[in-house]
């Protein structure tokens, strides 16, 4: 199956193709959502649309170090949803035929562990993503006092 | 049209006693995988898969399954879209959703669409085949 | 086999036929009260005529038979010029609902159910109303067969009183218990579902029970094998009810509601969704028009005249067009209350009230999306009234008041906004009740119920708790599944007013805004983000020195008018940065919030803005507070803020 690969730092990821409707580069700015968890990043406008960007290492690693901001937001294709996931880079498009089983403990957003070449790519389950988020906002809802 | 027809009553007529035939819809192939497991290990034949919504209309009209289990969010159709289309070839397919958690509004779009019932992803099987006896009048 | 493909003429035949029976269902409520003969039965007829020929053309036999006996009924009534007696337009109705069942049916390519029942009924009245010409009607099918009472006395398709569970492991019992009422929803006419639909998706149930009663002409075994077929939904038991019995009491005879000015509306079927993308794309157009004309800046001087008077003919053209799309959303009224009548006459049938319903101002017209959005309030504030407002005639009569109650629902256009109000004169709401009620759910302490004023205690009806508890019902007098209906109307950005007198009646005032896709904004900026508030909620805006605020405990006030309002700063209300360093003066924006003004600090004001409304797409309507988003014209996302909501 081919799968779009890209870059948080220097750890490589991937996502099916399938589920990816575009990738775009960064806008120069986001508006902030208020209330928001802190994984997300902004809203853009994309044509006409408007997209909720969230900082995909912030999602699936809160306790990692923050890194640079990234140039590429790769878009999920949700149906009617829009879901951005801000990315160090994009390598590009690559078979990944075998995905072996994930690493112990890991989250349920990792589909299994892959290796192209001498790389190591970490395999992302595109429903459990977008789950991760909804997540992140029922929990997120801070009161106001 | 009056194809579609045909086919349907060609269904209606074939014998009670084989194994019920299974149409799997999923984007991931890890998901069919297990789904196809766990039809196999409850007697039931697994005869087609599809790995999105425009694929799993066109392999409903091949194989006229007797039962479809369809995922909702897949690429280029989603799961209620294809589950609409497919009743409007044939209005007594049966189709059993797969959902996550969390996606029940899309699940009830899906039941008001004419889906027969859902499942639960991860799958687990002694669910999955209660859910499909159940629909299929089995149990 | 047929040659031509009929589909093609399915989606015409359908939204047709559906238009023609409900007219004809409008036609024999008129019928019940007045028993006119003449152009009411003259109307009715035609509709059944139409029906037949539309269905039988497009090969749909049964509905076709159906439609066909129903008309004879209506010609012999016709002819004969005899009041159509009650019983008979029961039998009609039902007749109306079995056909908009068929018609339903055949849009989804589905088989209908059977219809023997009700065509032995149908001929049966017709054999009495003209022995000698018409055909001996066929004996009642055998028992086994036939739906149980379907045959019986008033011609009505038998009810059944469904009590169902779902099973206490099931991850999504909300969904079970949709699947469930889906089902059965697909075998005939669902009422009394408990709870209501929108705690049943969300799957407040009291221990996984739900119940429903069903008119189905479907047989009991059916039913039964129709519920069999759903996982983790147990039948907990299943009775079939008798239809009404014949009017009772001979004194008062409890008569449908009237109507009084009432307009059947001509309406062309446009898809709700086309509409919206229609919408869209003429928002989208409005914005590329001021991205040109940014764009244009750049060009030199000299040769900038034909570029900007161009942009401004093109600005001009797709104001006007835009003008034009926001027109054609604009829905009668009447699309929502012409079904009430009907409603009205069901519920008080069921709970023996004598109810007459008068409508006005059904002309009045609101955008499509107000309008889907309150049509199950408006019938849930209907069935209150009915319900839980007007009482028994034999109670009222006590009282020294008319046996029939009066519910109008009157509708009028106010400047900018439409109000409706639905108003009854029954029992009236007890605010005491409803405090205590509110205590003893946890909602308020005693002092704090104690100081709400009469109209504040009135709304405790809508809170969650109050509102759906069943033992609360009946002593506060009011309902279950008012805060749904309060949400729906602050969806749409209306309000809810509550006025109620005990032992006089309860009037619910809805103001509504014309249009929810275009609002106007008062753009203020926090930090470097911006953000729009709906004009019409704000009271005022002034700019005030901080030093200057009053104090109390731990809240900062300002002056304003002769009050002394809470301040907020929205940078922490919304969690977003705002700019440094403290301001000597700076504005705050007087809104009206839940519990009153209250003043918000803002960095800067940035002006007003019409802009045209987008809703929220999953994940972002998950954070309270936002209304909304929009682009501006510099393509910049921003939200709208709920204001009633920021501060809950």
């Amino acid at each position: 199956m081919r799968h779009v690969v890209f870059r948080l730092e220097k750890d490589r990821f991937a996502l099916p193709l399938s589920a990816i409707r575009e990738v775009v580069v960064t806008p120069a700015r986001f508006s902030l959502v208020p209330r928001s968890p802190p994984s997300v990043r902004g809203i853009m406008n994309l044509r006409g649309r408007v997209v909720t960007v969230v900082e995909l290492s912030l999602l699936l690693r809160p306790d990692h170090p923050a890194i640079k901001p990234g140039t590429k937001v790769v878009l999920l294709d949700r149906g009617r949803r829009e879901l951005g996931l801000l990315v160090t880079e994009v390598d590009g498009i690559e078979v990944i035929e075998k995905v072996g089983p994930p690493p112990p403990k890991a989250p349920p957003t990792v589909k299994g562990l892959a290796r192209l070449g001498a790389l190591a790519i970490t395999v992302l389950e595109p429903e459990a993503l977008d789950i991760a988020v909804m997540a992140s906002f029922s929990r997120a809802v801070p009161s106001p006092r | 049209m009056p194809n579609n027809v045909a086919l349907c009553a060609e269904r209606e007529y074939s014998p009670h006693a084989m194994a019920k035939r299974v149409l799997v819809v999923d984007d991931a192939i890890f998901m069919r995988d297990i789904i196809k497991d766990i039809f196999a290990s409850g007697g039931f034949e697994v005869v087609g898969e599809a790995s999105n919504g425009v694929e799993a209309v066109e392999r409903y009209k091949e194989l006229k399954p007797d039962l479809t289990t369809m995922d909702l969010v897949m690429p280029f159709k989603n799961g209620i879209e294809a589950t609409r289309e497919i009743l409007r070839v044939d209005s007594k397919a049966v189709v059993v959703m797969c959902s996550a958690l969390g996606q029940e509004a899309l699940v009830m779009e899906a039941i008001e669409a004419g889906a027969m019932d859902f499942i639960v992803k991860p799958p687990r099987a002694e669910d999955v085949l209660a859910v499909v006896k159940k629909v299929l009048g089995e149990a | 086999m047929a040659s031509i493909d009929i589909s093609r003429y399915l989606t015409l035949y359908v939204s047709e036929a559906q238009e023609h029976l409900e007219s004809l269902s409008d036609n024999l409520v008129k019928l019940e009260q007045a028993g006119s003969t003449g152009e009411v039965i003259d109307e009715a007829f035609r509709h059944a005529h139409s029906v037949k020929g539309m269905a039988a053309s497009m090969g749909f036999e049964l509905t076709a038979k159906l439609a066909h006996r129903m008309e004879d009924l209506l010609d012999a009534y016709r002819a004969l010029k005899e009041k159509v007696d009650r019983a008979s337009v029961d039998l009609l109705l039902s007749t109306t609902d079995a056909l908009l069942g068929h018609v339903r049916a055949s849009a989804e390519g589905k088989d209908v159910g059977d219809v023997s029942a009700l065509m032995g009924a149908l001929e049966r009245k017709l054999y009495l109303l003209k022995p000698d010409t018409s055909p001996r009607p066929s004996a009642p099918p055998p028992a086994s067969v036939a739906a149980p009472s379907a045959a019986r006395g008033l011609g009505l398709p038998p009810r059944y009183q469904i009590k169902l569970k779902v099973a206490a492991g099931s991850a999504t019992p909300g969904v079970r218990a949709f699947l469930a009422h889906k089902r059965l929803s697909g075998l005939g006419n669902v009422f009394d579902l408990r709870p209501p639909l929108d705690d049943l998706k969300a799957g407040r149930l009291a221990d996984g029970n739900f119940s429903l009663e069903l008119e189905s002409t479907f047989h009991e075994t059916e039913v039964r094998a129709a519920l069999k077929t759903i996982a983790d939904v147990e039948l907990v038991s299943l009775k079939v009810i008798e239809p009404d019995a014949p009017p009772a009491p001979k004194t008062v005879e409890p008569e449908g509601p009237r109507v009084v000015g009432q307009e059947p509306a001509r309406t062309v079927r446009v898809r709700t969704e086309l509409l919206d993308q229609l919408l869209d794309g003429a928002g989208e157009l409005l914005l590329a028009t001021a991205r040109v004309r940014e764009v244009g800046k750049s060009v030199p001087e000299g040769a900038r005249g034909v570029l900007d008077s161009e942009v401004d003919r093109l600005n001009a053209l797709v104001k006007d067009l835009h003008a034009k799309v926001m027109k054609a959303r604009m829905t009668p009224i009447s699309v929502m209350t012409d079904r009430l009548p009907r409603a009205a006459r069901d519920i008080a049938r069921r709970r023996e009230r004598d109810v007459e319903l008068t409508i006005t101002g059904a002309e009045v017209e609101l955008d499509r999306a107000i309008v889907d959005e309150l049509n199950d309030p408006l019938l849930h504030l209907l069935r209150n009234a009915i319900d839980h407002g007007i009482e028994p005639p034999v109670e009222r009569e006590k009282q020294g008041k008319p046996p029939r109650g009066r519910v109008q629902v009157n509708v009028r256009r106010e400047k900018d906004r439409v109000l409706l109000e639905v108003e009854d004169d029954g029992r009236g709401m007890d605010g005491d009740k409803l405090r205590a009620a509110a205590v003893a759910r946890g909602l308020l302490t005693p002092e704090a119920a104690q100081g709400l004023s009469a109209r504040e205690a009135l709304m405790l009806a809508c809170m969650p708790g109050v509102s759906t508890a069943t033992d609360v019902t009946d002593i506060s007098g009011r309902g279950v599944g008012m805060d749904a209906v309060k949400r729906a109307i602050e969806s749409v950005g209306g309000t809810l007013e509550i006025e109620s007198q005990k032992g006089k009646g309860t009037r619910f005032r809805l103001q509504l805004p014309l249009t929810v896709a275009v609002v106007q904004l008062l753009l203020v900026a926090v930090g470097d983000e911006t953000f729009g508030l709906p004009v019409a909620k704000v009271s005022g805006v002034v700019e005030f020195p901080e030093a200057q605020l009053a104090h109390s405990q731990n809240a900062s006030l300002l002056p304003f008018g002769n009050a002394l309002l809470p301040v907020y700063s929205l940078a922490a209300l919304l969690t977003v940065p705002g700019d440094d360093g403290v301001e000597q003066t700076r504005p705050y924006v007087v809104v009206e919030a839940e519990s009153g003004k209250v003043a918000l600090g803002v960095d800067r004001l940035q002006g007003q803005e019409e802009v045209v409304l987008k809703a929220l797409s999953r994940p972002l309507d998950l954070v309270p507070g936002l209304a909304g988003v929009t682009i501006l014209g510099n393509g910049r996302p921003i939200f709208i803020l709920d204001v009633p909501r920021l501060l809950v």
